[in-house]
């Protein structure tokens, strides 16, 4: 690029600085990217995690190999998004299930200073889902989740599908990744 | 442990080389965090030489039937201000290795750990600000018998891109009681004892000073369908260090928790008193470096842009106090409901010190914090839901802040309102305002969000001192996220103030510019 620096207003020069340093680390990483996805195939971690009741149990083991489709959805009390996201399905439950078999499995990531939050507040919303819990995000980090709320759509075993982030009308493309997979 | 990390890194190697050919299963993820500063004398932002601090992590791992391997490399270039440490540099950080079954596992390498609450040791992340104390060692699990687990660690804490000049030990047991005869009763009872012990070495002038430092948790859980309580107490030997400015007397914590839940229904309760609890891997760190355990302020972790102005910070020092959550719902077609259900949610939380020291259970008469907060979240249509927040606050910047000042008491209400007006495009605002006759006195914020499903976001948002500073923050940004990716785009002003997640705060000076974000999972 042939932009002189100095040249231009301060807001744009900075603009530019910031984008060049975000060019050189996004160069780098797609470059990994690649060499990632050719010989990547979706496992999924044995990590444990507690139930509400605080038995341990590994992630493995939540019948993610039957044909059904779950959608797995790491969140936390203090986390509006997340919120919003699991209260708009949970509102739709039954109805779409009906539409497409599919379960919603919703991992707190709530660390020891809400962890005992959780069970109290799913109550308290009526919320129909498995819950489990991720007291110091074993499970987060195995999955390599950065951010919550993230969920992915899991069938026989395998990630067909994953979200970062929550705005309203991502549970539509939610259905709609269920449904093109029935 | 150079010659492990050596040891480590042929294993790694030859396991990830061999492991291609079987396919094992490789895995990551990138985040990157750049802020490009401007000078802006109105909040006395602080421009750093370079302009520019960009934090970036990227994490990989590689996974073939019971074994993973994997690494991280971070790279501060340099770290973004207002992080507890300057660095200028990228670094191989974090390398382990494990072999995983359902009743034994091994890890060599780095490591995160939890025993309990994490009242007497917790090892963890987070990045947003800036803690890594993953010890380098050993840590293995058994469960010898279906009811019993046992944890053994064995390491260095990491410390920046060093590591602690101290070894860590640590035994972990807990045994399950529901799983000890044939039949499982309905009620789960279950104990836990862990030990934890720091030896760094000692060369100064005092006989008798602890080089060694022990401390124990005993926990009790008993949990049913409807009711649950658990309890926990911590013991902690003398430990004079700088952080608690060289008490030489032990460290005391107990922690309660009730809890209620039934349909449509729960409660907690929870009780925390602790004395001298700060545990560091060495005895010169302060601020969050070197920490040991977690000590958590147990107060509602709020996320409105007024509700995080006073925000408490637990004082390991010394503390007594609780909180109680009430939430409820109200199903659709009912009185309270309406046609579409609400939500309630009621919060209180009030700590304070003890008359005096070495008193666990006296309640003294000065508070440091209280915070009463009701929320009501209603569904009007199809289309539209709001919620509804009032927040009153008692805020002691005395033990707080440690600054000679007033308590500061405020009064927020908080509407945040959605219109779904298409099947995947959303408008969202927020309304806030913070009133109080203290410090900076009122403040004023709106925020209004457009969103494209599942793309697309963009947002314009105003905190604005209009009382005593008369100061807008303002920022305007966007972001764009595909699948497990997402890249974030913002401009404008920082607040100056404690920016705290989970209990940990660290200082944010206040700052203009632009930050971008990048966050990926593969």
């Amino acid at each position: 690029m042939d932009i002189k620096y100095n040249n231009l207003p301060p807001l744009a020069c900075s603009i530019y600085s910031t984008i060049q340093v975000m060019k050189k680390i996004i160069t780098a990483f797609s470059l990994l990217l690649i060499t990632a996805i050719s010989f990547g195939q979706s496992d999924l971690p044995a990590t444990k995690i507690k139930s509400l009741a605080g038995q341990e149990i590994s992630f493995r083991s939540l019948g993610l190999n039957s044909d059904t489709a779950i959608i797995i959805s790491l969140w936390a009390t203090w986390c509006i998004p997340c919120i919003q996201e699991l209260e708009v399905i949970a509102e739709q439950y039954e109805e779409r299930q009906k539409e497409v078999p599919f379960k919603l499995i919703a991992i707190s990531v709530d660390d020891s200073r809400t962890t005992n939050r959780v069970k109290p507040f799913v109550k308290g919303r009526g919320w129909p889902f498995e819950i489990y819990l991720d007291v110091n995000s074993d499970l987060k980090r195995s999955l390599n989740i950065n951010d919550v709320p993230h969920v992915l759509i899991i069938k026989s075993g395998k990630i067909i599908y994953q979200h970062n982030g929550y705005v309203a009308g991502n549970e539509e493309v939610l259905f709609e990744k269920l449904k093109a997979n029935q | 442990m150079k010659k492990l990390q050596l040891l480590l890194s042929f294993v790694l190697l030859t396991f990830i080389l061999s492991a291609q050919k079987d396919n094992g299963h490789f895995s990551g993820s990138f985040e990157s965090f750049t802020q490009y500063y401007r000078k802006d004398d109105k909040i006395n932002a602080v421009v750093p030489a370079d302009k520019i601090g960009s934090n970036n992590f990227l994490k990989l791992d590689y996974n073939y039937k019971q074994f993973t391997a994997g690494v991280q490399f971070e790279a501060y270039l340099p770290a973004i201000q207002g992080y507890p440490y300057t660095l200028n540099e990228g670094k191989l950080v974090n390398k382990y290795f494990k072999y995983n079954t359902q009743n034994f596992s091994v890890q060599v390498g780095d490591f995160y750990e939890q025993f309990g609450s994490g009242l007497v040791f917790r090892a963890w992340e987070n990045r947003q600000i800036g803690i890594n104390n993953a010890l380098e060692g050993a840590n293995v699990h058994v469960s010898p018998l279906r009811f019993l687990n046992l944890k053994a660690i064995y390491g260095r804490q990491r410390k920046v891109f060093e590591y602690a000049n101290s070894n860590v030990r640590g035994l972990d047991a807990e045994i399950d009681f529901s799983k000890t005869g044939k039949t499982t009763p309905t009620t789960r009872v279950a104990a836990g004892f862990s030990y934890v012990s720091r030896y760094q070495e000692y060369t100064g002038p005092i006989v008798d000073f602890p080089a060694t430092v022990n401390a124990t948790s005993t926990r009790l859980d008993i949990g049913g369908g409807v009711a649950s309580v658990s309890l926990e107490y911590v013991y902690k030997n003398r430990d004079p260090h700088d952080a608690n400015n060289f008490d030489n007397t032990s460290g005391k914590a107990f922690l309660t928790n009730l809890t209620l839940a039934k349909n449509n229904f729960g409660s907690i309760v929870t009780f925390r008193t602790l004395e001298n609890m700060d545990f560091r891997s060495e005895r010169e760190s302060i601020q969050s470096i070197g920490l040991m355990n977690f000590i958590p302020a147990i107060t509602r972790q709020h996320d409105y842009l007024t509700t995080n102005i006073y925000v408490y910070n637990a004082q390991s020092m010394g503390e007594i106090g609780g909180q109680i959550d009430l939430f409820y719902n109200a199903p659709k077609e009912t009185g309270l409901g309406g046609k579409y259900g609400s939500k309630f949610s009621l919060n209180y939380s009030t700590y304070r010190g003890h008359n005096s020291m070495n008193d666990l259970f006296s309640f003294g008469d000065d508070e440091y914090f209280s915070d009463l907060n009701l929320e009501w979240k209603k569904k009007w249509s199809e289309k539209f839901s709001t919620i509804l927040l009032y927040q009153h606050v008692l805020y002691n910047r005395m033990v707080i802040e440690g600054e000679p000042f007033p308590d500061v008491k405020t009064h927020t209400v908080v509407l945040n309102a959605l219109l779904k007006y298409a099947k995947k495009k959303a408008f969202r605002f927020e309304l806030q305002h913070l009133a109080t006759k203290q410090d900076r006195g009122n403040w004023a914020a709106v925020l209004t969000e457009f969103s494209f499903a599942p793309s697309w976001t963009f947002y314009l948002s105003d905190l604005y001192n209009y009382d005593v500073t008369d100061t807008h923050y303002a920022t305007i940004g966007g972001s764009y996220t595909k699948g497990g990716t997402r890249f974030g785009l913002s401009y404008g002003r920082q607040r100056a103030g404690l920016f705290c997640v989970g209990g940990v705060c660290r200082f944010v000076p206040a700052a203009t510019g632009i930050t971008a974000t990048l966050t990926t999972t593969f």
